[in-house]
């Protein structure tokens, strides 16, 4: 409970911050669009071609690509700024400043901010999703809406942890910012359906960085193409790794040298 | 003549410097070019497997799987040879002043920019050569065999490149007026997705979008050279297709010195 306000102060402190700079809401509304146009100009021009790739339609594509861009968003939104911070604060020694306070460091470490700029493209996604749907004529009944729920829920834990996990990996090596950049590059994979990579990448795209994991399952779940079932697998393999690297992140905390120890 | 080749040179050795300091830095940065490419290569050739082997477009101009892969490595070479960023950098200086003491010399920015801009593609090149190299032999393009026209590319990569520079810059210069140029910037990336080919072979562009493509400045700054190279330009076409190069690059600067001259006086950080 005590937790949770915390949660609540923190965002909205953050949130008072960005507001000071309202423009950059729709820089990165008008940025999103246009990224959006690109990716679906280029699938539709292939699609003009042809009817399914690899078994995908052009409205299954889009609701992937929909979830591509929510992800994209929440992990700008909420998880990014956090990592980001956290790496700068171990290289300059002013992570002794979070582990001195008295909550528990790995919530005021990795929750403390938030860039609510970056929601803009958590409503492009939610657009295009809606869109797409009504395209499809799916019915989105109570089964796909919770396991796409459950899904994403499990896709933002596997992101998290991913993420802690690098962070943790600054404890020895310190300078790993170019790392993100590598993932991000992984992460752009994820914008198309994983069947159209060859055999090889597919593999390094579901076990090495789960891209496949957090957007392809997420959008099956939504269009009605997963097994209900499999949604509590993947919330498994959620937990499971938010307490892995979560445990990760402790030992590897005794491994940091601050600035005055 | 003499002057600029010493200025050149000094601007390239320091480039060079600074870009192996960071060489590591660098070399993941310039992997951002792999990433377009080859997915629009995974895209196509999943397309063309899901479609009996092969595209035919509106031209009747046809890409197997190979032909795509041919397509998209080439243009991913062309496309790190002649990439610009200076708009990002330009903003930057702009916001925070920095362009001031750039003015006080006594040669225009552009010449320090575009000298480092070549010493980056210098040295990553180098290091991207194994790679290129890997890419080819695994993904299996298939290539023309070997003749002079092929040559041509190399004139056409060089204005494609001044080309490419001239107009990224003078969007960049936009930021004297507005300071923040990020939506801008994006803009054009779109375009140019479009329009260079980056995202397709413009000749399989339907409609009206190929039309467009035909005439359109970016056809000259990618397209062009990577056709040169995989011997699709009929040779009845290859002189229009240089004297478009020409005609953008003349307009480009154009462009650029109006702007340029403009922005000038619009420039206001402290001490200006």
């Amino acid at each position: 409970m005590r937790y949770l306000r915390l949660l609540g102060a923190f965002y909205r402190t953050s949130i008072q911050t960005d507001m000071e700079y309202r423009a950059d809401f729709f820089t990165r509304i008008i940025a999103s669009l246009l990224g959006l146009l690109t990716t679906i100009g280029s699938l539709s021009v292939a699609f003009t071609y042809t009817t399914n790739i690899k078994g995908w339609s052009f409205s299954h594509v889009m609701v992937l690509l929909a979830v591509y861009y929510l992800m994209d968003g929440l992990i700008e939104t909420f998880i990014a700024p956090n990592m980001r911070n956290i790496m700068a604060q171990v290289r300059e020694g002013t992570l002794d400043f979070v582990l001195l306070k008295p909550v528990v460091p790995q919530f005021m470490a990795t929750l403390r901010t938030i860039n609510i700029w970056r929601i803009a493209n958590i409503l492009v996604a939610l657009g295009l999703a809606g869109y797409s749907i009504s395209r499809l004529s799916l019915s989105v009944g109570l089964s796909e809406a919770s396991s796409f729920a459950i899904t994403l829920l499990a896709g933002t834990a596997v992101v998290y942890s991913f993420w802690l996990f690098l962070v943790t990996l600054t404890f020895w090596f310190v300078r790993l910012d170019n790392i993100e950049q590598v993932i991000w590059q992984a992460f752009e994979a994820g914008r198309y359906p994983i069947e159209i990579y060859p055999y090889w990448l597919r593999g390094a795209l579901t076990y090495v960085i789960p891209v496949a994991f957090i957007i392809t399952v997420p959008a099956k779940a939504l269009t009605g193409q997963l097994a209900f079932s499999y949604s509590f697998v993947a919330l498994g393999m959620g937990c499971l790794s938010i307490l892995l690297s979560s445990a990760f992140w402790r030992y590897g905390l005794r491994f940091y040298t601050g600035a005055s120890s | 003549m003499k002057y600029w080749i010493n200025i050149y040179r000094a601007h390239l050795k320091i480039g060079t410097a600074i870009m192996f300091q960071y060489r590591f830095a660098v070399l993941i940065w310039a992997v951002w070019g792999f990433v377009g490419p080859l997915l629009g290569l995974a895209v196509w050739s999943a397309a063309s497997s899901s479609h009996g082997g092969n595209i035919t477009g509106p031209q009747g101009a046809t890409f197997t799987d190979r032909d795509f892969a041919a397509y998209f490595l080439v243009f991913m070479i062309v496309s790190h040879l002649t990439m610009s960023w200076d708009a990002f950098e330009f903003a930057f200086r702009v916001r925070d002043g920095n362009l001031s003491p750039r003015l006080l010399k006594p040669i225009h920015p552009i010449h320090g920019d575009l000298a480092t801009n070549l010493a980056f593609k210098f040295v990553t090149s180098t290091m991207l050569l194994p790679i290129w190299a890997l890419l080819f032999y695994f993904l299996k393009p298939s290539l023309p065999p070997p003749n002079w026209t092929q040559l041509l590319a190399i004139p056409a990569i060089l204005i494609a490149l001044v080309l490419r520079y001239i107009w990224q810059y003078s969007l960049a210069l936009i930021a004297f007026w507005t300071t923040r140029v990020e939506a801008i910037n994006q803009f054009y990336f779109t375009l140019d997705g479009f329009l260079a080919g980056r995202i397709a072979p413009l000749a399989l562009l339907p409609g009206w979008l190929g039309v467009v493509a035909t005439y359109s400045p970016f056809r000259s700054m990618g397209y062009f050279p990577v056709e040169l190279i995989l011997g699709r330009v009929p040779s009845d076409q290859i002189l229009s297709g240089f004297l478009f190069q020409v005609f953008w690059l003349v307009v480009g600067v154009g462009v650029f010195r109006l702007m340029w001259a403009g922005g000038i006086k619009q420039y206001s950080a402290v001490g200006a």
